[in-house]
Parts: C-alpha cells; sequence; structure tokens
C-alpha cells in the first residue's frame, strides 16, 4: 500500500516535470504572431518605465558628470569628479554615516516595537481592539502634524519632556540641538512615525498563525521564549522580511520628518542623504552633485536589498 | 491510563456549550467522541488535554484529578485536523521539535524519531518539508509525532477529515493497528459516524450540551437511547416514522401494511417509529390502486439497491435491497417491515420499546 | 452580472461626458482667463514669495496699481520659498510661463546679476526723470548695485537687530545695554540675567544661521569672501577667519562656557523655538531680522520689548550691518512695453506712502526716506518707540563693500556650511579649525561654481 503511494507520488512529480517542460518548450517556440501580441501587451508599461525610469536614471547619471553653473546648467564635464569629491569630503563620509545609523537605528527598533506591539495586540484580552487601533493610528497621522507633536515634546525650554523632567529633577536635555540627542529625536519620532504600518502588516501576520500549532506547543510543552523564536518568528518571517526590506528603503528616502524637525541639524548630526541631495538640487541649484549623491543612494540601496534578498531570504520560510 | 470525566461542564460567557458530561475510559481503550458539529466535542477533547479551562467538574488520569495542571504536564499528545505541522521544519525536525523543547538528549531524539518514522514507514522522507508531501504523508508525519513522544495517551480531533474518500479508509486501520500496537488510550474526535464505528472500541454521542449515550459500537447500532442516536449512526439514515399504538394486539401501525410488534405493553398513542432501511422490504404491485407507497428514486450501488418510496400517508421511507433491481420510479410497491424496529417516546424521544421479529 | 455591466457603461458615459466637457476649458483656459480681464490691458505676471500680511498687502498694492491705471494689469503669483523660487526663474526663463517682474532675494544678488536673464532697474531709473532714486535708502541700494549699477530694487527690507526683554530686566533690577551695545553690553546684561534669576532665565542666544554671522563680520568692517566680498571681482576663495568673525566667536563661546547662552540651533524650528522661550520670559536676550518686531511685540503684550542696533565687538566702531530680504528683479525675456510695465508698478511699491504701508503692515523697514513724513509711520512709532530702532539703524549706516552683501554665488551653500561650523563652535570646538573646515568646504564650492562659469578659479 505505503510503496503503492510512494509510487503514486513520484508519478505525480513526473507529471509536473513534464508539464513544466512542454511549457519551456512552448516559450522557446514562440511564434511570429506572438512576439507581436506579447509586444503590443507589454508595451504601454515599457513605455511608461522608460519615460518615469529609466530615462531619468540615465539622465541623472549623465548630470552627475558634469558642472553645474548658476543658471542651472550643466557646462563643463568633469567624469566622476563629482562622486570622487564627493566620497573625500568629510561632511558627506559624515552624512553616510549618520544616515546608517539612523536607518540601522529607525528599522531594528521599528521592527522591534512593532513585534512587541503586535504580539500584546493579539491576545485577546479586554482593550486590545482598543490598542490595536491606537497602535495603528500613526498610519493615519501626517509627517508635517506628527513632526509638530513631536518638536513640541523635544523642544528645550517649553517642550513637555524637559518639563517632566525637571518636575522630577532630572538633567534638562537639549534634544534637538545637542548632535546625539538630536539624532535620537529624530529616530524617535520616525519610528513613531512607521510603527503604526509595521504594526498592522505583522498584527495581521500574527492573526493567520495557525491555532493547532500554538496547542501543539502548549501539549509538548514548549516556553514561550523558545515557542517565540522557533515558532512564531519563523511563522511570520515572510512578513518580517518584508517589513524589514519596506523599513529599510523608506528610512533612507525618509525626508520630511528631518526636513521639518532638525533641517539636517545640528551641526550635520541628521543631514541624511536624502536631505543632501534636496538642499543641493532645490536651494543650491547644484543639480550635477544632487545627482551623483543620488546615483550613490541608488547603489547603497540596491546593494542592501540585494544583500537583504540574499542572505535573509534564506531564513524565510513560506 | 485510564480517564475519567467527572460531571464536567464548559461555559463560554456563560453559555454553556457541555453540561454535565461523564464517562469512564479503560487503559488501552480506543474511544470516540462522535456528534455534528458544534456539540462541544472538540472543546471536551480540549480540556482533557490541558488547552482550555474546566468550568465545572473532574477529570482524572490514571484516578489522579488533573484539573489546572498544565498540558505539558498531562503526558498526552495530541494529532489535530490541520496536523499542525510547522512548515519551516523539515519531517525529522517536526517529529523532534517537541523532544528538543523538552531538552531530551540527543542521541535518545534519533533514536525515538527513527523509530516513529519506521512505525509509519516514513524514513525515505525525512528531509523533506511538509508542502512537499501529500495529505496522507502529512498525516502520518503528525502520527510519528505522538509515537515519538511516547505519552501513552494520545488525542486525536478529526485526524482523517482532510483526506479523500480512499485515503482515509486506509488510515483508519492504520491508526487503529498503531493503537494496538503501542498500547495507546486514544481519544478520537470525529463526526464521522463511519470512522467511530470501524474503529472504536466504545463511542460517546454528544449532541445539544449533552451526552446522548456511551457504549460499543454494535451496542449503538442495536439499541440507540434515542431517536438522535438511531438517526446519527447507520447508512443509509434510519426511518423515523409516526404511528399509531393499539394496545389490543401490541402493535403500532403506520400505514395498512406497514406495522410493528411490540414487545411490551406501552401507554401513549402516539408514537414514533424508527426502521432501518434493511429493515424494511417490497414487492412491486401491478395494479395502480392497490399497494402503500410510489417509488420516487432509485439508487443502484451494485451490491444493493436503495429505493426512496413515498408512502400514501405522506411520509418517505428509504428501503435497501441486498440485490440489483429494476424498478423505476413512478411504480406502485407494497412496502412492509421485517420486525426490527426502534419505538420512541414521541415528546421525549428516548427509546420507549424494541421490536423484534414480526 | 447585467446590472453590473450596465452600471460599468454609465460610468464610462460620465466619465467621457466629464472628459470632454473639462477638455475645451483647459485647452481654452488661458484665452478665457485673459479674455475677462480688460483685454486692452497689458499683462504683466510678477511672482512673489510673501505669505501672511505681507501676502495680503502686497496683493492690495497690486489691486490698487491695476486700478490706478488702466494700461497695465498685474497678476500676481506666489511661488513658494526664495531657494524654490530662483529656480524656477531660471528654469522658466524664455519660457511663456516666466514671469515679467519677480521678488527674489538677497542670497540670489550674484547668481542673477551673472545669469543674464534681467534688464537692471538702472536702466530705468536712468531714463525715468520722475523717479528720484536717492530718495531710495543707499544702504539697500548698495546691496543690490554692482560697479556703480542698481540690478533689482531693494524691496521688503530688514536688518538684524538685537531684541531684549525689558520687562525681564527691570524685574531683576538689571540696566539695559545701550543703543549701540558691545559684546561687553551683552554678556554683562546676559550673566546678570543668568545669575540673578537662580539660573531660570537663560540670558542670550544667537540662531544657529550663517546670516547672523556674516552680519557679525560686516559690522566688523571685515569680508565673508575675498575681493572684497565679491564687490571688486569675482570671488575665488572664503575668508571666514578673520579678526571681526574671532572676536565674534569668542564673545560667543565666553557667554556657552558661563552657561548663560542656550543654544537653539538652526532652522525654522530654532526660530520658532527661540522666539517661544523669548516670548514666555525663559530668554532674556537674541538677535534676529528686524522683520520679527511685529511678531514681537504682539506676542509681549504685559511685558516690554527692548531693541537696540546689532552687536560690535569692543574698543570698535559698529560698521553698520547689511540688509536682508528682497528685492524686485525685472525679467529681460519679455517685450520692452511689458518690462517699462513692470517698471512702473515698482515705481508704484517704492512710493513714501506705499513704503510706510509696507513697514506698518509687515515690518520691514520704509525704504524711502520721505516715508518718515508720512502719518502712518509717525503714529507707528509714537505707540511703539521700538519700532523706530532698526529704522534708524538703516538710516545711520554708510554704505560699503563690507555691510552690503556678499556677491558671490552659492549664498545657500555658504549658510550651511556656517551653520555647521557655528554648530560646532556653539558645542564648544575650537574655532579657527571649525571656520577653517568652513572656509575649506566653501573654496571648493566657488571653485567648482566657477569652473561651471568658466571663470577665473
Amino acid at each position: 500500500m505505503e510503496e503503492e503511494n510512494n509510487l503514486l507520488d513520484a508519478k505525480k512529480q513526473n507529471i509536473l516535470e513534464n508539464s513544466k517542460k512542454s511549457i519551456l518548450a512552448n516559450k522557446i517556440s514562440v511564434k511570429k504572431n506572438d512576439k507581436f501580441y506579447a509586444l503590443l501587451f507589454l508595451g504601454p508599461s515599457l513605455l511608461l518605465l522608460i519615460l518615469f525610469i529609466f530615462y531619468p536614471m540615465l539622465k541623472t547619471i549623465y548630470l552627475s558628470l558634469f558642472l553645474t553653473n548658476g543658471n542651472g546648467q550643466n557646462t563643463v564635464f568633469v567624469g566622476l569628479e563629482n562622486y570622487v569629491s564627493l566620497l573625500t569630503s568629510s561632511t558627506y563620509l559624515a552624512s553616510l554615516g549618520s544616515t546608517f545609523v539612523y536607518v540601522i537605528g529607525v528599522s531594528v527598533l521599528t521592527i522591534f516595537l512593532g513585534l512587541l506591539l503586535a504580539s500584546t495586540a493579539s491576545k485577546n484580552v479586554r482593550g486590545s481592539v482598543f490598542f490595536r487601533t491606537i497602535f495603528s493610528s500613526t498610519m493615519g497621522v501626517s509627517i508635517s502634524v506628527s513632526a509638530i507633536f513631536w518638536l513640541f515634546i523635544f523642544n528645550p525650554s517649553i517642550g513637555i519632556l524637559n518639563q517632566v523632567a525637571a518636575f522630577f529633577h532630572l538633567p534638562i536635555l537639549n534634544w534637538s540641538t545637542d548632535p546625539n540627542l538630536a539624532m535620537i529625536s529624530v529616530i524617535i519620532s520616525t519610528v513613531w512615525m512607521n510603527l503604526g504600518f509595521a504594526f498592522l502588516v505583522l498584527f495581521s501576520a500574527f492573526e493567520s498563525l495557525p491555532l493547532s500549532l500554538y496547542e501543539e506547543t502548549a501539549i509538548e510543552g514548549v516556553g514561550p521564549v523558545y515557542r517565540f523564536m522557533h515558532v512564531t518568528i519563523p511563522l511570520i518571517s515572510p512578513t518580517l522580511f518584508f517589513v524589514s526590506i519596506i523599513t529599510l528603503i523608506e528610512s533612507f528616502k525618509s525626508f520630511g520628518l528631518i526636513d521639518l524637525m532638525t533641517a539636517g541639524g545640528p551641526n550635520n548630526a541628521t543631514n541624511m542623504l536624502v536631505y543632501q541631495i534636496y538642499q543641493n538640487a532645490f536651494l543650491n541649484g547644484n543639480y550635477s552633485q544632487a545627482s551623483a549623491e543620488s546615483v550613490i543612494l541608488t547603489i547603497i540601496i540596491a546593494i542592501l536589498t540585494f544583500i537583504q534578498f540574499k542572505y535573509l531570504e534564506k531564513k524565510v520560510s513560506y | 491510563m485510564s480517564i475519567e470525566f467527572k460531571n464536567i461542564t464548559k461555559t463560554y460567557d456563560q453559555a454553556p456549550v457541555l453540561e454535565n458530561i461523564n464517562a469512564e475510559i479503560e487503559n488501552g481503550e480506543f474511544f470516540a467522541v462522535v456528534g455534528p458539529s458544534g456539540c462541544g466535542k472538540s472543546t471536551l477533547l480540549r480540556m482533557l488535554a490541558g488547552l482550555i479551562d474546566i468550568t465545572d467538574g473532574i477529570i482524572k488520569i490514571n484516578g489522579k484529578q488533573i484539573n489546572g495542571l498544565a498540558a505539558k504536564d498531562r503526558n498526552l499528545t495530541m494529532v489535530f485536523q490541520d496536523y499542525a505541522l510547522f512548515p519551516f521544519l523539515n519531517v525529522e525536525d517536526n517529529i523532534a521539535f517537541g523532544l528538543k523543547a523538552r531538552k531530551m538528549p540527543e542521541e535518545e531524539i534519533k533514536k525515538r524519531v527513527a523509530h516513529a518514522l519506521e512505525m509509519v514507514d516514513l524514513s525515505d522522507y525525512k528531509e523533506r518539508k511538509p508542502r512537499d508531501l501529500s495529505g496522507g504523508q502529512r498525516q502520518r508525519v503528525a502520527l510519528a509525532r505522538a509515537i515519538a513522544s511516547d505519552a501513552k495517551i494520545c488525542l486525536m480531533d478529526e485526524p482523517l477529515s482532510n483526506l479523500d474518500a480512499q485515503l482515509r479508509v486506509k488510515m483508519r486501520s492504520e491508526i487503529r493497528d498503531l493503537q494496538q500496537k503501542l498500547g495507546l488510550t486514544l481519544i478520537y474526535v470525529t463526526h464521522d459516524q463511519i470512522e467511530a464505528m470501524t474503529m472504536a472500541d466504545h463511542i460517546m454521542v454528544l449532541n445539544d450540551k449533552h451526552v446522548q449515550q456511551i457504549d460499543t459500537p454494535l451496542g449503538i447500532y442495536n439499541q440507540p437511547a434515542n431517536e438522535f442516536v438511531a438517526n446519527f449512526f447507520g447508512s443509509p439514515k434510519i426511518n423515523i416514522l409516526s404511528g399509531n399504538y393499539q394496545s389490543n394486539n401490541h402493535e403500532i401501525t403506520i400505514d395498512k401494511y406497514l406495522k410493528i410488534k411490540v414487545n411490551k405493553k406501552l401507554d401513549k398513542n402516539d408514537y414514533v417509529v424508527g426502521i432501518r432501511p434493511n429493515q424494511m422490504d417490497f414487492e412491486t404491485i401491478d395494479n395502480l390502486k392497490e399497494g402503500n407507497a410510489s417509488v420516487k428514486n432509485v439508487s443502484n450501488l451494485g451490491s444493493q439497491t436503495i429505493v426512496s418510496a413515498l408512502l400514501d400517508n405522506g411520509q418517505t421511507v428509504r428501503i435497501v435491497k441486498e440485490n440489483q433491481l429494476s424498478i423505476a420510479p413512478g411504480e406502485r410497491i407494497k412496502a412492509t417491515s421485517r420486525g426490527d424496529a426502534f419505538v420512541f417516546d414521541p415528546e421525549k424521544r428516548n427509546l420507549a420499546a424494541i421490536s423484534v421479529g414480526v | 452580472m447585467k446590472n453590473q455591466k450596465r452600471v460599468i457603461y454609465n460610468l464610462i458615459i460620465v466619465l467621457t461626458v466629464a472628459f470632454l466637457s473639462l477638455l475645451p476649458v483647459s485647452l481654452l483656459g488661458n484665452k478665457q482667463a485673459s479674455a475677462a480681464d480688460n483685454s486692452k490691458r497689458i499683462k504683466i505676471v510678477f511672482w512673489h514669495e510673501m505669505t501672511g500680511p505681507a501676502q495680503t498687502q502686497l496683493n492690495e498694492f497690486v489691486k490698487q496699481f491695476n486700478k490706478s491705471q488702466s494700461k497695465y494689469q498685474v497678476v500676481s503669483q506666489f511661488e513658494g520659498t526664495y531657494e524654490e523660487a530662483v529656480q524656477k526663474i531660471l528654469n522658466t526663463h524664455e519660457s511663456n510661463t516666466s514671469p515679467a517682474v519677480f521678488q527674489s532675494a538677497d542670497i540670489s544678488v550674484s547668481q542673477l546679476y551673472h545669469s543674464g536673464y534681467i534688464t537692471k532697474v538702472q536702466k530705468f531709473i536712468d531714463k525715468d526723470k520722475s523717479f528720484n532714486v536717492n530718495d531710495i535708502s543707499s544702504v539697500a541700494r548698495a546691496f543690490y548695485s554692482q560697479k556703480g549699477e542698481l540690478l533689482g530694487m531693494p524691496f521688503n527690507t530688514s536688518q538684524p537687530v538685537l531684541y531684549y526683554n525689558a520687562s525681564l530686566l527691570k524685574k531683576y533690577n538689571i540696566t539695559p545695554p545701550p543703543m549701540n551695545p558691545s559684546y561687553s553690553d551683552i554678556t554683562r546684561v546676559a550673566k546678570q540675567l543668568y545669575q540673578r534669576s537662580n539660573k531660570k532665565v537663560k540670558g542670550m542666544t544667537m540662531e544657529v544661521y550663517g546670516w547672523l554671522f556674516d552680519q557679525l563680520i560686516a559690522n566688523s568692517g571685515n569680508y565673508s569672501v575675498n575681493n572684497q566680498n565679491g564687490r571688486l571681482a569675482t570671488p575665488t576663495k572664503a575668508s571666514f577667519i578673520n579678526s571681526g568673525s574671532l572676536k565674534a566667536m569668542e564673545w560667543i563661546q565666553e557667554n556657552v562656557k558661563s552657561g548663560d547662552f542656550i543654544n537653539y540651533g538652526s532652522g525654522t524650528n530654532a526660530s520658532a523655538n527661540e522666539m517661544a522661550a523669548f516670548l514666555s520670559g525663559k530668554l532674556g536676550i537674541f538677535m534676529e531680522s528686524s522683520a520679527d518686531i511685529g511678531q514681537l511685540t504682539l506676542g509681549m503684550k504685559n511685558q516690554k520689548l527692548g531693541v537696540t542696533y546689532y552687536p560690535h565687538a569692543d574698543g570698535q566702531k559698529a560698521n553698520g550691518v547689511a540688509i536682508g530680504g528682497a528685492a524686485l528683479w525685472i525679467s529681460n525675456d519679455k517685450s520692452s512695453e511689458v518690462q517699462q510695465g513692470a517698471w512702473n508698478f515698482i515705481k508704484y511699491l517704492e512710493s513714501a506712502k506705499n513704503q510706510a504701508t509696507w513697514q506698518k503692515a509687515t515690518g520691514y523697514l520704509a525704504l524711502n526716506k520721505n516715508s518718515k513724513k508720512t502719518k502712518t509711520l509717525k503714529n507707528l512709532y509714537k505707540k511703539n518707540p521700538a519700532l523706530k530702532v532698526p529704522s534708524e539703524q538703516l538710516a545711520k549706516t554708510v554704505p560699503n563693500n563690507s555691510n552690503s552683501g556678499i556677491f558671490v554665488e552659492g549664498i545657500v551653500q555658504e549658510r550651511i556650511i556656517l551653520n555647521t561650523a557655528l554648530d560646532q563652535i556653539y558645542n564648544g570646538s575650537n574655532i579657527k579649525s571649525s571656520l577653517t573646515q568652513a572656509e575649506e568646504a566653501m573654496n571648493s564650492y566657488i571653485k567648482n561654481n566657477n569652473r561651471a562659469n568658466g571663470w577665473r578659479y
């Protein structure tokens, strides 16, 4: 009986394999007519891609090889000089460093807190619906509103944080002016902003966890920490992977909060790569420099995403 | 490992789902809990497993009360309807998961896993992930996990309901064999009366929060405690018909040809009679004005034929004949009883009398 | 199914009709708009960057100008921040969307001069006998001039001043600083305030803002870039390190050390925080644009505001500070008729009466010397004498190459670089090394900019 079963399985596999092969074979012998239709259907999206992705990308690379004059025209071809000067400039390297601190800080904290909130809210206790709403509510808050909200908290003289600190005779901290504290305050605000999304996505992952697996672990006598690390995390790993990539890329690109809260200061401590691009392109009119910075940022994000896919995805079980 | 339920009650938000459940299960017994969906059978199983609280009553294992004991300390295993396999672990690791969590020595784990894999004949598949297995194979991984744990009580919650009909038949005997071989006390929850009938030593029938009957499969079939149990067991379904009791000749008349002899004196006028389809008979009648029923539907199963017919008094009957018949809908028949029948009280619907032989 | 189909059909029809009905509107939009106006009038597109009460007043001026004559129709359009607007102006030049006259800030003077996109207002001044340019503040004119020619007409003008909370000083029995204070005057007041309030009130601040730093240099008679702030020839190097800047930064660090100085950082939040602290009596002194004066007088209902000139180093006379704000410029891509209309509009805005109204409404300083004779300003000063201080500072300043702004491209970059240096210095870094870093960064910027423009570097 069992052998029969195995044989049956093997047969099924064979059939699958064969059907895959025949599909491939079909692909190879595409008729001319099919090519026409393929082009017809791909055409619009291809056109849009060329127009809005490929052309700007190539143009950015092209612009980065020139110097921009006062009228915003690219006049002198300088090859890779913009890149060289960027990569040897201490401000740019410092900005690169602070961007990494920021991105890692934001990503790690967002995912950690998102997990914490999601696992807490997924427990069916009284009031959990209320907290779910609260936890995800930052999604509905605009960047400007939250920037004002946090500025009010961090304000050195009238901010809530320092007033509370004063009340308890704790040291008064200059949140927005001390370089290190400014970075922390920007990270906290960004994490707060991002948390709603991370929570919602992770929470839905928690909600779809199969109950029987947890009953099984209860019977097997698995401790809560072991269960979280060896059952929950692997089960939600696809979602976790998704959230981590999105958070990473988003924090690389985050601009609004920084512009509104610190404008890159103090002492360039929060002058992230994206903010520098903005300063160069839209305040200085230095398009070539901004282009070079964009290209570098794109490469960094591409590399990091590639690494994530290459190494993290192995740990993901679908 | 004997198990005892004493006055078990379970309520959710003050609404009872189980009331006053009492049962005793012997060591090494295959005990099936049967009932329609929503009858509380899974709840009962989970209370025994320690996954949900007991509202009231006592559960004993080997004479020791286990209320409040953590699931992991009850020394039992459970096989779930969806098998509860970890999708990210391969077969081997799935089986070893609980043992590793309990920090068992590596050697011991290896031995047990190998043994369990052998028992369910999956040794060649130990490297595979659950998604690469067929439904039956996944089912057997779940069994292997139960085997590896070495606990002597095994709980199964509808373990076969996700399989196709053929595989189900095959797995029934496999599970039964395994239970015998390992000497397990097996509590088996199912909504499928055939599974219960074919596998169990004893069956508990649950409905409407209460135990309807606990008996051996044949006991349940031959002496259903009430109309529900009679209705739930047996295929095709029992005919439930209403009739009049005549005290002078101890007979219940359903219509002019369909009559039941009762073995004792009854005190009411109207009764409900249950006659299994194989306890009915008929003959075809040429004259349209004769007989007592018209054929509505004929199902030829090869080894037997199921005829459903409409009695002239408006009640429908199913009749099973153990041969192949050529009969067409619309034909007149004369439907009669072979003798065996159950008489149920019209109000309480519990067994009032049994009729055996004409 | 049928129903669904019908709904979709209906939707398509409605959308098509909506689209078709909108199409002519968008195509003919421009024509219709001009048809609504008096078609004989010449349209003068005016771009500005004013917000709040200044925008309201500016639009009022536009309305009145259009009423006052029948030849031109000025259409004002808001274009965002100064930094954004100048980019738009440069990028739209010679397209049909470009403005005929536009407001552009102090930071863009050199850029616009070199762009070749403007007609110098000097050209119209020379032709127009009805307009006496000497009525307009010479310090303001010097800022927007190069080689003796006025490039754009100064319009909304401010100067940095020093504000103090006079009521707070009185409360702690502190003698107020003199009208033209030296660094030590301010230090004295700041320290006394900090000590006598039991460290509850911070003595002073200066926002991390390169503009304020440049003004400290100007007030010392030094230059921020070489070739006398670029007035003699294209600048090739920054000169952030000079006797003026060193003294100024030493002064700041002295106050930082003694704890009476509070740093609010840079950007709009810094100024908002600074303002909030000042209004709530937690800060005694700060330096900022005179344009804040309206907001301050409004905010200090029960307290008295004190205003002095911008401070200068001890043992040295104040050289005077440069103006801030913006000027009005005429594009050269429009017909001479349109350009003439633009000039007439500028002339209208610069009248003594309108400049007085402008100061009253916005806090920007009236540039017409005759404005102070108007009832409007006389009443204003009578009601609040503090408002007079910035105007007096402006009137007393004798223009020279040090206090007429920096004639270099990339002032935005310069300010960012200086903000970094100021941040470092406020946090206790070595003054010279911070400024050296800033100079190096600016030098490489100037070099590349000169290269891109094909100039000597």
